[in-house]
């Protein structure tokens, strides 16, 4: 046994404190704000209250900012799921060792690089004159135009691919590694059954991988809500607002247009509070 | 009983072409880098070009690139330093003396993380400009290192725990005290994947860009704002440029690649075991 020792008050408290202070002033002054009528041009200001509030719900570019913040999760979590499981399945069917430690370095590469170059890369890939991810489209139809994020119907997901790529690639590292440190005997016995490989993966090691998979959901929900840079490159939000984010839109209401620093507080605010109760929620059964 | 070949040769050809797709936009980036202007805006992509340095060259010459280039450095550096010194004891006091709060404290180190960036920039950014730090490092310092000591004692706590127990406590039997059992036997033994955790916050923070758009108007900018302004300019800058840019950028990050797949390996040899 450890005797007795001032260690783990030394170590912890400090930085308990320290995290403590770090976010809970920002939190709380976010309130205070979103509660007052502060704008950027104008250093007076007075108490509102709710009326922030009550304003964004009839503010119908928020109803749209709201909607876009949902289908952009949906999309952006359901696509990385599904290429991560894809490819980690067909990486532990067909690759070597070898050859499954090369794909994984590859995979890694874009979900290194900031989201910043991430944004740019594909940018320019999607230029519909001379990118080179718009080629094959003008090389097959003789030189047809397509320019996937000025569209409103294809501009989200032109910038979830780019998510996906990121994400979806590395999360098919994990996917791969999960796989390899399941025990073989399950495996062999369904083999032994006659099981085709896709019903082992569909039937055997995918349900024995629920719960970290489940976590994996969970981490990418999370980083899901940071979509604000590939955003802002892409597209700010545009064409329109098709593409415009609750937090692309708290920037533009804060900083771009307006000005209007309290209502995009106000804005933030809401959005922490169903982030922090969601999640908060799904980690508790997650835990479970 | 065999596989069906054909089924193994498409899946073959889907993984290589995932490979490709992985890789080849940053590639064509690099090399849009070393062109010039004309063989980028063509019609039909050019493979083969007379390449040229005046992009990295010009990129590199420039004052607010450099700027950049050294805010991020010293930001990303200092946060990261802080989030060493204070995330990784406080990580080893919940690894190893565990007490009834610990689940709550690791909830709590993870919800950190749950905060959507605007909601803590905006009062920040309010705070900073009281107080008259707005648009200064330190405050960028500041603020990275809530993220820096979150991720390291976030990915430090099962480090630690994956230091074998036995040893810890012969070092207790030989006399060593609670302190130095941390400094001489913890630190040295998990050092690979601590390094993994520290390599991983620094490329968070130095790919952060909307608190940094946000709490920077002109002396502390970082990099990743610097290269996404030059873009602001419309597409009238040189794409070359602007390709340059993007590289310098990432560069860094990528220099990380073999820490952190190692990393990743050895969380889950770990978990294996």
């Amino acid at each position: 046994m450890r005797r007795r020792s001032s260690l783990p008050v030394t170590f912890l408290m400090p930085t308990l404190a320290i995290l403590l202070v770090l976010s809970m002033v920002p939190t709380l002054y976010a309130i205070v704000i979103a509660l007052q009528n502060r704008e950027l041009s104008a250093p007076g200001y007075s108490w509102v209250w709710f009326s922030n509030f009550a304003d964004l719900f009839s503010d119908r570019r928020f109803l749209n900012a709201v909607w876009v913040s949902v289908k952009w999760e949906i999309v952006t979590v359901v696509a990385t799921m599904v290429v991560a499981i894809g490819l980690g399945v067909l990486m532990f069917e067909v690759a070597g060792p070898r050859l499954r430690n090369f794909y994984c370095l590859l995979f890694i590469i874009p979900v290194l690089l900031p989201r910043v170059s991430a944004a740019f890369v594909w940018k320019f890939a999607y230029h519909p004159l001379y990118g080179i991810a718009t080629y094959p489209y003008r090389l097959v139809t003789g030189g047809l135009i397509f320019d996937p994020l000025s569209k409103p119907g294809t501009a989200l997901f032109a910038v979830a691919l780019v998510d996906v790529w990121q994400w979806g690639l590395f999360f098919a590292v994990i996917v791969l590694k999960l796989l390899e440190t399941l025990p073989p005997q399950p495996i062999e016995a369904a083999r032994l059954d006659h099981a085709k490989r896709w019903q082992i993966h569909a039937y055997v090691t995918l349900p024995m991988l629920k719960a970290p998979l489940i976590s994996l959901m969970f981490v990418k929900m999370i980083e899901s809500l940071r979509s604000f840079d590939l955003i802002y490159v892409m597209t700010r939000g545009g064409p329109g607002v098709a593409t415009e984010t609750l937090d692309m839109y708290a920037f533009s209401q804060g900083f771009i247009e307006s000005g209007k620093v309290s209502y995009a507080s106000a804005m933030a605010v809401l959005m922490m509070i169903a982030t922090v109760i969601t999640f908060t929620m799904l980690w508790k059964r997650v835990q479970a | 009983m065999k596989p069906i070949r054909p089924g193994r040769l498409i899946a073959k050809a889907v993984l290589a072409l995932a490979g490709f797709l992985a890789v080849f936009p940053l590639v064509w980036t690099a090399l849009n880098a070393l062109k010039n202007n004309v063989d980028i805006i063509t019609r039909v992509p050019k493979v083969v070009f007379t390449p040229t340095l005046a992009n990295i060259s010009y990129i590199l010459g420039r004052d607010s690139v450099l700027t950049g280039l050294y805010n991020s450095a010293v930001a990303c550096g200092a946060a990261v330093l802080i989030g060493i010194v204070l995330g990784l004891p406080a990580a080893y006091a919940v690894a190893r003396y565990p007490n009834r709060f610990a689940g709550d404290i690791q909830f709590f180190v993870l919800s950190l993380r749950f905060l959507p960036p605007v909601a803590v920039a905006i009062p920040l950014m309010v705070i900073w400009l009281q107080i008259g730090l707005y648009d200064t490092l330190p405050a960028l310092i500041v603020t990275y290192s809530l993220l820096t000591i979150s991720v390291i004692m976030w990915l430090a706590i099962p480090a630690f725990q994956g230091v074998p127990k036995e040893i810890e406590e012969a070092a207790f039997v030989d006399g060593y005290g609670a302190y130095s059992v941390f400094w001489r036997i913890a630190l040295p033994v998990a050092a690979r994947s601590l390094i993994g955790a520290i390599a991983f916050s620094f490329v968070l923070v130095w790919n952060e860009f909307l608190i940094a758009l946000m709490l920077s108007s002109s002396n502390a900018k970082t990099l990743p704002i610097v290269a996404s302004e030059l873009s602001q300019q419309g597409m009238n800058v040189p794409w070359g440029i602007l390709n340059a840019s993007v590289v310098l950028l990432s560069l860094p990050p990528l220099l990380f690649l073999g820490v952190l797949s190692g990393f990743l390996n050895s969380v889950f040899r770990q978990k294996k075991s």
